[in-house]
């Protein structure tokens, strides 16, 4: 069986995109959380959609699962790429990795699932756009795939709706078919598109579904994206960092709000020391003279009257500063502003978290900026582990990403018992109503244990109609074999 | 077809018995809705505003109680047709013998929550009522270029969504937060961190996992096609000024209104549409405008003029625009005002246009204003004929926009010279920008007159040709691509959308109980006819 | 056939709902945004202005045959016209017109009016009142404090309910009018009844009958100016009358005379009251007393398929109601606190009461009312003045129903204690 597939597999793929050594298939077999480890199979490299389409056939014709990924996998945390059944193989799509077209006037870039952040955020610049980044993301990280993932961006005034910057894709579904979400569906090929003038930017659609919100998220169980375009921004001119510094965090809350309002802030989100020693590559004890909590917000300007902005923006902050009862700075401590600008406009070479201490397990999930204090509040108790704390507001103001990072060093820890601390915080804040809209790994069955049978009987009937032998990453999320 | 008086019992004892009905006179309102007649005509049918008649009309007042009806459609086989407020033919039952939802008793404002930006509504909150709400928190909702006196829920989860504030608004589909919906088969669905079986909330739609807003209602939305939605979370924006309250002056119709602080109209006149796109891009460049969008010369004085009378006075004695763009700057600080002023006029200059309110020649009135804020532009398109529908619709880039007028244009002139449609020289569009200039969508309003059956018809064969236009020309997809025979039409060009979409109506109504005259009927069906 | 002078427009109701809310530029809350009760009680589309137009146009293309079903559906509204001032905003149908033809059609048909509507219509022709009231008994109102001038040029008509049912209005209007020395006459038993309940129900030949004996009589005895204190009476008398006869004496309302006389210096307003008070535009002072404008013109088609009416076709939108005056004198009273509710003027929701339904579906009516007490109260007033006796009755009925304690008072009521001595 093993072999007939490699064999078809090297047909589509070339012997050079086919791999099954034993240190390759261990290396797959896990990654940086604490799911337990299951060997793949094989691993494919396609290189283009069609491959991409006749794997997912040969998949389904043998009932073989198929876990697709696009970073590389020393850098994976979450455990949603690793084999949940023996049947498995790893569709690896960082050999699509070109950037198909970069598009200023309408501001959107389409990619190929192997671009990443490091190359496409220099390359977006030189070409006068922005990136909706997540905070200071690892340089191999995949645009697509953090796009796919919901993952937050740090601008919450630019994410209109909470699928940005994902737009359309190009997607093969479960079933093998080729499908284009949103506007690309048609009429016309993506050329045909764009010689009407079209950019494939409306995401909606076509007509009365929109697909790309149901293989968002979806962790690969729906099917396999082998481009998108990303919604950008055009790229500022100036800007200006401030900062505050309180010994609580809610203390910013009001502010946050009132700058979330009127959209004046660009990044604008809280970290507590802890994280921004790990985004800083530095030691907690160099921040000493920082206060625990860190609020931090840049304003931005384009064209003529960029500073005008900027300073018109200040001044109205100055004339009500007051009522927040915060104090803004224009540094913060004596860190040097260039490497708060290197966090939230850059890109790290290894995870920032993983450098920290070597090791770590980030639990993260949505809810309001008020519960995040309860919330708080309670996993500090519920851990002796140095606790990262990061709160990013998302989709214009409705919600936060909060994120608690356990740090410790693997080689002094017991992988056991931060499985049980991880595994206990996790399960206590989804008790009190943590939203974990992005459930990895060992926080699957728990999260959907939350859900109400009808919302899992509808993603059930949507997962027969797009993987109707459930080949895609098979037992993620709430697709367990019954 | 008449119900079964043991069902019509049943339905009473769920609703109560004075909100179940199939009343004949009753009944014939419901037959009724604006734009039908050329559906008629399309059917082969009188050019007559009379579609058919329900069997029932429902007015249920809680989410149960819709449970219950749907539950019953269930078991006695029975369809349905949802409407929230009901303005169009796709609040119309599609067939003999469907029972019509009247959700007007459901009209609950549920929360509004301004630390984190939404409400929660229920179908029959219309956006005036929730504005004047949420006016008293700072905040505002986005509302549908039909006007405020329709339903926010039903333009969020059902229906398409543009409006005249889209630039800072965006479009209703993509506000959605939590969603509380009862699906064809009876269960209560609810989206996002609503689907938590405890502590649940509004704040967010999509997850845990993939989005099922992706089936919810795509670009056009359902209608109704797929469940009823009950309740929805939607999100919110600033209100662009600092008020409180709409202060009106005097009485109909001399209406004013005084300006409120940093508001200003601006209409901008531009050459061709190559120098509208320019416009339309460089002007949402810094994200400075309230609304943008462009309207006709003429549509221009309809949203300008409260009666015919002001609308021939305007259309006389004003300065000619050409391929006018509406730009509305708002602010809440002075120095707001002045920094989005200095960078509008700076772009202006740039694009070598002009602005004909900064030159004193048009000057709108002040009323405007007020309506410009509660999203009342739109009725004023029935001020001169009393008809008007949309063709075209697509949603993309402001090159789109552009090429898809142009092209459009000596179709349209086609029909006007036949004296089919209403003369606005070709050039009726509709277009506006959306979330600063990220989106644009076109929609081609052309008037026509309902009561002359040369006239619905030669709208109809218009529509036809739009539709084919767009399809040959690759200019998207067509608001009015929907019901079975389009997207078989338009489907296997686009990806064999129809393929999926049939797919979902079979696995969540499989007994067929949602009325998908405006949406897409389900597999077996389509088994039978081939 | 009926309709047929809606023709253009019954065709082109555009089921925007519009008609069923106050103008949107003028909602201010979700509470107080509607404007037509009926479509508030019954709920079905059918029920509201549009509703209705929707059954016209079917009755026009026989669809539908007027039935007693469609009778208790057109009935069930109180003509406040409320719906065609929102309709009329910006377009041009005319639903408060479509709804008498209705009635008038059911009424040709034998189906309408309902019973409770028909007997007091036949009341009215008998006794000329709707009460089946002696007529001789109209003037037992009168006490001996109050004086008539019996060949004045001025006359108070009192309309019946002031005379049978509200007395303490027409005693308060009588008395006003003494302390200022303007001399009136009263009709006495020779006042009919105005029409007006017949005419909101479609008996317009019977109400013709009825206001030909009023301007005949108002006519003979050579009287200048006639003085209401009943709005109904006053706008069948200033708006409904001329579409049907002309006639050539001046026609008042009390809120117009007090508000004259007060700014000519003849009542002589006392601080005696402390109150804080709002008000109730009766449809019939207000929107309903605008005339019907006359035109004589023609549809000009200017280009293909758009057709302008030339001249310009001037539209019953409310314009022109009896706004000011009641507002003017509450404003003037000495120690009054004035408070507007949220919807006034033009756009003012109903009472309840008229167009037959306090008499035929008395729930529906009292449903209105609590409704206009509700918003009432929600201005923290404690007073509700209003300027019609047939409001008085059904928001009086209200305020005792829903254990409300706001005090009602007519306007000449509130003004006759500003100008009593303290003890009196
Ligand atoms: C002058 C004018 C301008 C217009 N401009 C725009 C515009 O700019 N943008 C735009 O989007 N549209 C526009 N339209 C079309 C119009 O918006 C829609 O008619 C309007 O939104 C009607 O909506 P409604 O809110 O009354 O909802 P409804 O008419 O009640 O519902 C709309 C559809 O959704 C379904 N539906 C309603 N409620 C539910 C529910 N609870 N559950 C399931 N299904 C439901 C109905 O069956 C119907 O198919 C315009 C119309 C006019 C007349």
């Amino acid at each position: 069986m093993n072999n007939q597939i490699k064999k078809k597999l090297i047909e589509i793929c070339g012997i050079e995109n086919v791999n099954d050594g034993q240190e390759v298939l261990e290396k797959y077999s896990k990654d940086q959380s604490l799911v337990d480890p299951i060997k793949p199979l094989l691993v494919v490299f396609p290189e283009n959609t069609d491959q991409v389409q006749d794997i997912i056939k040969l998949a389904n014709q043998n009932n073989i699962s198929i876990i697709p990924i696009s970073s590389p996998n020393k850098y994976r945390f979450h455990g949603d790429t690793v084999p949940k059944s023996d049947n498995t193989i790893i569709m690896n799509l960082s050999k699509m990795n070109k950037i198909l077209r970069i598009d200023k006037k309408n501001r959107v870039i389409m990619v190929e699932p192997g671009v990443t952040f490091g190359e496409l955020i220099d390359v977006a610049g030189k070409n006068g756009l922005r990136l909706l980044n997540p905070l200071f993301p690892r340089k191999s990280k995949s645009v697509l795939s953090s796009a796919l993932e919901r993952e937050p961006p740090i601008v919450p005034r630019f994410q209109w709706d909470s699928s940005d910057p994902l737009l359309c894709t190009e997607v093969i579904f479960g079933t093998g078919d080729y499908f284009r979400t949103g506007i690309a569906a048609g009429p016309g090929t993506i050329e045909e598109q764009i010689e009407s003038g079209q950019a494939q930017k409306n995401p909606m659609g076509p007509t009365q579904f929109s697909p790309y919100r149901l293989i968002q998220g979806a962790q690969g169980c729906f099917g396999v994206v082998t481009w998108a375009t990303i919604k950008c921004e055009y790229l500022y001119d100036t800007e200006k960092l401030m900062f505050s510094q309180s010994d609580n965090f809610e203390d910013f809350f009001d502010f946050m709000r009132y700058l979330i309002k009127y959209r004046t802030a660009d990044e604008v989100f809280i970290v507590n020391k802890v994280n921004l020693a790990a985004l800083l590559g530095t030691d907690i004890s160099n921040l000493s003279n920082l206060k625990d909590w860190i609020l931090i917000t840049n304003f931005t300007g384009m064209g003529q009257f960029g500073e005008d902005r900027i300073s018109y923006i200040l001044a109205d902050i100055n004339d009500v500063i007051n009522d927040y009862n915060i104090k803004l700075t224009e540094t913060l401590g004596n860190i040097d502003n260039s490497k708060i600008f290197e966090i939230i406009h850059e890109t790290c070479e290894e995870s920032w978290r993983l450098k920290y201490k070597g090791g770590f397990q980030d639990i993260f999930y949505l809810t309001t900026l008020d519960n995040t204090v309860l919330h708080y509040n309670l996993v500090s108790k519920m851990t002796d582990l140095e606790l990262g704390v990061y709160i990013q507001p998302i989709n214009q103001g409705c919600g936060v990403h909060c994120e608690f990072d356990l740090y410790y060093n693997p080689a002094d820890t017991n992988e056991g018992s931060i499985k049980k601390s991880f595994l206990e915080i996790s399960k206590k804040l989804m008790d009190i109503g943590a939203f974990f809209n992005r459930p990895y790994g060992l926080w699957a069955d728990e999260m959907y244990a939350r859900v109400s049978n009808e919302t899992i009987s509808a993603l059930r009937r949507v997962k027969e109609i797009f993987d109707p032998n459930n080949i895609m990453n098979r037992g993620a999320l709430c697709f367990k074999e019954e | 077809m008449k119900i079964d008086k043991k069902i019509l019992n049943e339905i009473q004892d769920i609703v109560g018995k004075e909100n179940a009905t199939d009343n004949e006179v009753i009944l014939e309102s419901y037959t009724y809705n604006w734009c039908v007649e050329f559906i008629n005509v399309m059917e082969g049918k009188d050019p007559i505003p009379f579609w058919h008649k329900p069997i029932a009309v429902v007015l249920p007042s809680t989410t149960e109680e819709v449970q219950k009806f749907v539950k019953l459609c269930n078991k006695y086989h029975l369809k349905f047709k949802a409407q929230s407020t009901g303005l169009g033919p796709w609040n119309q039952p599609s067939e003999d013998d469907v029972i019509v939802v009247d959700l007007r008793r459901m009209n609950k404002i549920v929360k509004i929550d301004p630390k984190n930006m939404y409400c929660v509504v229920e179908p029959y909150v219309t956006g005036a009522q929730l504005q004047a709400e949420l006016l008293k928190y700072g905040l505002n909702c986005h509302m549908p270029g039909a006007g405020p006196q329709v339903s926010p829920l039903a333009s969020s989860t059902s229906m398409c969504g543009p409006g005249f504030t889209s630039s800072s608004t965006g479009f209703s589909g993509r506000n959605v937060l939590g969603t509380e919906w009862v699906l064809p088969t009876g269960e209560i669905l609810r989206l996002g961190s609503l689907s938590l079986k405890e502590n649940s909330d509004w704040f967010h739609g999509d997850g845990p996992g993939p989005s099922l807003r992706g089936i919810m209602r795509g670009f056009i939305g359902t209608k109704s096609g797929l469940g009823i939605f009950t309740r929805v979370a939607i999100k919110l924006f600033p209100f662009p000024c600092n008020i409180k309250q709409l202060e009106i002056k005097n009485i109909i119709p001399n209406y004013d209104f005084d300006i409120p602080n940093y508001m200003q109209f601006h209409l901008i006149s531009c050459k061709n549409y190559e120098t509208l796109e320019l416009a339309f891009d460089r002007i949402e460049k810094e994200g400075i405008t309230f609304m943008c969008f462009h309207t006709s010369t003429y549509g221009l004085h309809t949203i300008f003029s409260n009666t015919q009378e002001e609308l021939m006075n305007r259309a006389v004695a004003s300065p000619r625009i050409k391929n006018p763009l509406v730009v509305l700057i708002t602010a809440n600080t002075k120095r707001e005002f002045e920094y989005k002023e200095k960078v509008l006029k700076t772009a202006i200059e740039e694009l070598k246009v002009k602005d004909v309110v900064a030159t004193g020649k048009y000057i709108p009135p002040n009323i405007a204003y007020a309506e410009a804020l509660r999203s009342a532009l739109g009725m004023h398109g029935f001020l001169a004929t009393g008809a008007f529908q949309s063709t075209h619709g697509s949603m993309d880039t402001s090159r789109l926009c552009r090429v898809l007028m142009e092209r459009n244009l000596p179709l349209k002139k086609e029909y006007i010279d036949k004296g089919l449609i209403g003369n606005d020289e070709g050039k009726g569009n509709w277009s506006t920008s959306y979330e600063h200039g990220h989106f644009y969508h076109i929609e081609t309003p052309t008037m026509y007159d309902q009561t002359k059956v040369e006239s619905v018809e030669g709208f109809v064969e218009y529509l036809d040709r739009c539709n084919k236009l767009d399809l040959v020309e690759h200019l998207g997809i067509p608001f009015f691509i929907e019901g079975d025979k389009m997207h078989d039409w338009y489907g296997p060009q686009c990806s064999n959308y129809h393929i999926w979409l049939r797919k979902i109506k079979t696995k969540f109504d499989p007994n067929f109980v949602a009325d998908s005259g405006f949406y897409i009927s389900p597999e077996k069906e389509e088994n039978k006819t081939t | 056939m009926p309709f047929e002078d809606y023709e253009d427009t019954i065709k082109k109701c555009l089921r925007c709902s519009l008609c069923k809310w106050i103008p949107q530029i003028q909602i201010k809350s979700q509470k107080y945004a509607s404007i037509c009760p009926s479509i508030d009680y019954y709920n079905y589309h059918t029920y509201s202005g549009g509703g209705k137009i929707i059954l016209a146009l079917s009755i026009y293309l026989n669809r539908l045959e007027p039935s007693e079903d469609l009778a208790d559906i057109v009935y069930k509204c109180s003509t406040c016209g409320g719906c065609a001032i929102s309709c009329k905003y910006l377009n041009k149908l005319e639903p408060l017109e479509i709804i008498y033809e209705l009635r008038e059609l059911l009424v040709e048909k034998g189906i309408g009016p309902m019973p409770k509507q028909k007997l007091y219509a036949e009341y009215a022709m008998e006794k000329h009142n709707p009460y089946n009231e002696p007529p001789e008994q109209r003037m037992d109102w009168v006490s001996e404090d109050i004086k008539i001038s019996k060949n004045a040029k001025i006359a108070y008509f009192v309309g019946c309910t002031s005379s049978y049912r509200r007395k303490e209005i027409a005693k308060a209007t009588a008395k006003i009018l003494n302390k200022a020395g303007v001399e009136f006459q009263l009709l006495g038993s020779d006042e009919w009844c105005c029409g007006s309940p017949l005419l909101r129900t479609g008996m317009k030949k019977e109400a013709l009958e009825l206001m030909n004996h009023n301007l005949d009589l108002i006519e003979s005895l050579g009287i200048e100016e006639v003085v209401f204190s009943c709005a109904g009476c006053y706008s069948t008398f200033k708006a409904h009358y001329p579409r049907y006869r002309k006639y050539n004496f001046k026609v008042t309302h009390t809120s117009e005379l007090f508000n004259r006389l007060i700014d000519e210096g003849k009542l002589k307003l006392k601080e005696n009251l402390k109150i804080k008070v709002t008000y109730h535009d009766p449809c019939h002072l207000g929107r309903d007393s605008e005339p019907y404008p006359e035109w004589n013109g023609k549809m000009v088609e200017v280009m293909p398929l758009i057709s302008i009416p030339v001249p310009p076709k001037p539209l019953r939108r409310g314009t022109n109601g009896t706004y000011e005056p009641p507002r003017n004198v509450l404003k003037k009273i000495p120690g009054i606190d004035f408070v507007e509710m949220e919807r006034i003027k033009e756009y003012s929701y109903c009472c309840g009461a008229g167009g037959g339904v306090k008499a035929q579906y008395p729930d529906f009516a009292l449903f209105a009312a609590k409704n206009r007490i509700d918003e009432a109260e929600s201005t923290g007033a404690e007073s509700l003045i209003s300027a019609c006796p047939f409001c008085a009755t059904n928001l009086k009925d209200a305020i005792d129903d829903s254990g409300s304690k706001l005090k009602f008072y007519d306007l000449s009521e509130l003004l006759l204690k500003s100008l009593e001595d303290k003890e009196e």
